[in-house]
């Protein structure tokens, strides 16, 4: 394994019964790297974190952290390590400090190594006034931040992020990307991210997605972005047939939402208003704009011939 | 291994404990609603002699139903933290898994013992026990204290859900304490239950804790008594141990449903 790749698996696989969660995962993460994983519920995106965590075992396949196989030694695996939980994994009876301290003894931090490391990151999110309070009290989003900052407490080499800023508002979203873009650049933290909000993911140096457990190659989002079309076309119509006979020859089938079509367009000189004009009242509005990493999403997994996949 | 962790795990637990003010208390009204209740109930049909005789024999079942409330109920603590999901911030942790329940226990253990020494000042407040008693109580204490404990792991670590607590207190905590002899000579039973208090290992430390008070019936030796007490305590240990540690238990807390 390459001195300077921080997440290795070859052939990673977990099954259940029949059924595979995660299949024949070939992954090679650069250390320092801001990868992202992408995929529809029940992808195998928390599958593929849990077999990298430690967390569950895989039924094929080997991974590595750091250079060490992950089923050498779990224990020392898990010190490499940090993970932030879909879900909250804090005590809601106990206040952010009894939480943290906890986290910090699991971690075996002394008593001064705890307290300093709780200091830092309480005063990166601000919460350093509220260290005494009990987490019930605390919002969606501070507890979140309280959830990241266990994950962090023992600077692991590693990162993983599943879902971190699920059910948070923006201003709560972007205090803790601002928090993960700093533990990059301070602390050259390896982050592996799952996220629902693929505008969040446009930070990635590198995303792939994953389906039915099957990696579909990526790329930088970037690239993806590119690649994906020159322009997206969205038209609004009650007549949606009337619009795809007349457009599908000249743009590919389009995904269509209710009464919603989204067309993608790879050339460069459509006139759009001319376009506009020429389908007259059988449209209800029009708009032409860039691709995002969300288009990018949408037409992997909801695209005309992929529709009985995901929707 | 550093014992930091495990220190953190049961600090945990002591600090819940002393700061539930209501649980202690109720673990003290508990054993004394029994003693008073049943002591003067059973006892107001025996003879005056016999009654104080009776109150004494108590003693050490009272003293055993606390260590067996105690240490269960705080065993069952690994299924609450599995329900409400801390159980994954220990899981992540770089500990082995069974250490995770070899910490409860010894929470579990500390838990029963807390409970117990409190009863003991009370019991002495009340002239119920002397201090030479007391003191002579608390090394059977310990042993059933672990045996309690041994139990709560075995129970919490095949529990799915804090749904079973019902399930858990008819089928396991009140058949193990009325089929004890904790509130009756086990010589006194019918035939069929005296075979269901000898496979009970609570049976045998109840009766290590009748050994230290004086004329108390026993049904066992000392020697009996702990051996049985230190061989159940030690396989229940490591059955707890090594279910825990088996990836299945915790399947449940990492993987919703696997659909394709």
């Amino acid at each position: 394994m390459p001195s300077n790749l921080a997440i290795r698996t070859q052939g990673l696989t977990k099954q259940y019964g029949q059924a595979f969660a995660v299949e024949q995962l070939d992954l090679e993460i650069e250390a320092g790297q801001f990868y992202g994983l992408l995929g529809p519920n029940g992808a195998g995106k928390s599958t593929t974190i849990h077999m990298l965590t430690t967390m569950t075992s895989a039924t094929l396949g080997d991974a590595w952290i750091d250079g060490q196989k992950i089923t050498d030694d779990p224990v020392a695996i898990r010190r490499t390590v940090g993970l932030v939980f879909q879900d909250s994994a804090l005590d809601r009876t106990m206040s952010i400090d009894e939480n943290l301290q906890f986290a910090a003894a699991l971690y075996n931090l002394s008593p001064e190594q705890a307290n300093a490391r709780i200091d830092e990151l309480l005063t990166v999110f601000g919460l350093q006034d509220q260290r005494n309070k009990k987490l019930v009290t605390l919002s969606g989003g501070q507890r979140r931040a309280i959830d990241i900052a266990r994950g962090v407490l023992h600077k692991p080499k590693v990162l993983f992020l599943d879902e971190p800023t699920i059910g948070l508002d923006l201003p709560n979203r972007r205090s803790i990307w601002r928090f993960v873009e700093k533990l990059r650049r301070d602390e050259g933290m390896t982050i592996f991210l799952t996220t629902h909000y693929l505008e969040e993911a446009v930070a990635c140096d590198h995303v792939d997605f994953i389906q039915n457990g099957r990696l579909e190659q990526g790329g930088t989002p970037a690239d993806l972005i590119q690649q994906l079309a020159e322009t997206i076309l969205e038209i609004d119509t009650d007549k949606p047939e009337n619009i795809v006979n007349k457009l599908a020859s000249l743009f590919g089938e389009p995904i269509r939402e209710d009464q919603q079509l989204s067309f993608k367009i790879i050339a460069n000189d459509v006139d759009f208003s001319a376009l506009q004009k020429s389908l007259g009242d059988q449209i209800s509005s029009m708009q032409w704009r860039r691709p995002n990493l969300n288009d990018v999403y949408l037409w992997r997994f909801c695209a005309p011939d992929t529709m009985g996949n995901e929707k | 291994m550093s014992w930091r962790p495990v220190k953190a795990v049961v600090g945990r637990e002591m600090s819940k404990l002393f700061r539930q003010r209501a649980r202690l208390i109720s673990a003290m009204v508990r054993p004394m609603i029994w003693l008073l209740v049943i002591g003067s109930g059973v006892g107001s049909m025996l003879q005056s002699q016999q009654q104080e005789g009776y109150l004494t024999f108590l003693v050490p079942g009272i003293l055993a139903m606390t260590l067996l409330f105690a240490a269960l109920l705080s065993a069952l603590t690994l299924v609450y933290d599995k329900e409400f999901g801390v159980m994954r911030m220990m899981m992540i942790a770089p500990i082995a898994h069974y250490w995770i329940v070899l910490s409860k226990l010894i929470a579990a253990t500390l838990t029963a013992m807390v409970q117990a020494i409190l009863l003991l000042i009370l019991l002495m407040l009340l002239g119920l026990v002397s201090i030479k008693i007391a003191i002579s109580l608390l090394p059977a204490a310990v042993l059933t204290a672990i045996c309690c404990a041994a139990i709560g792991g075995l129970i919490a670590v095949w529990s799915k859900s804090i749904d079973n607590f019902a399930v858990i207190m008819n089928f396991f905590i009140f058949p193990l304490f009325f089929l004890s002899g904790a509130l009756y000579p086990v010589s006194q039973l019918p035939e069929f239950l005296r075979y269901v208090v000898l496979v009970n290992p609570f049976s045998y430390g109840v009766d290590l804790l009748k050994h230290a008070v004086p004329n108390v019936s026993t049904d066992f030796s000392i020697f009996t008594d702990i051996i049985v007490l230190v061989v159940f305590s030690t396989v229940a240990i490591l059955l707890a141990c090594w279910q825990f540690s088996r990836e299945s238990v915790h399947e449940p807390l990492f993987h919703k449903a696997i659909v394709k």
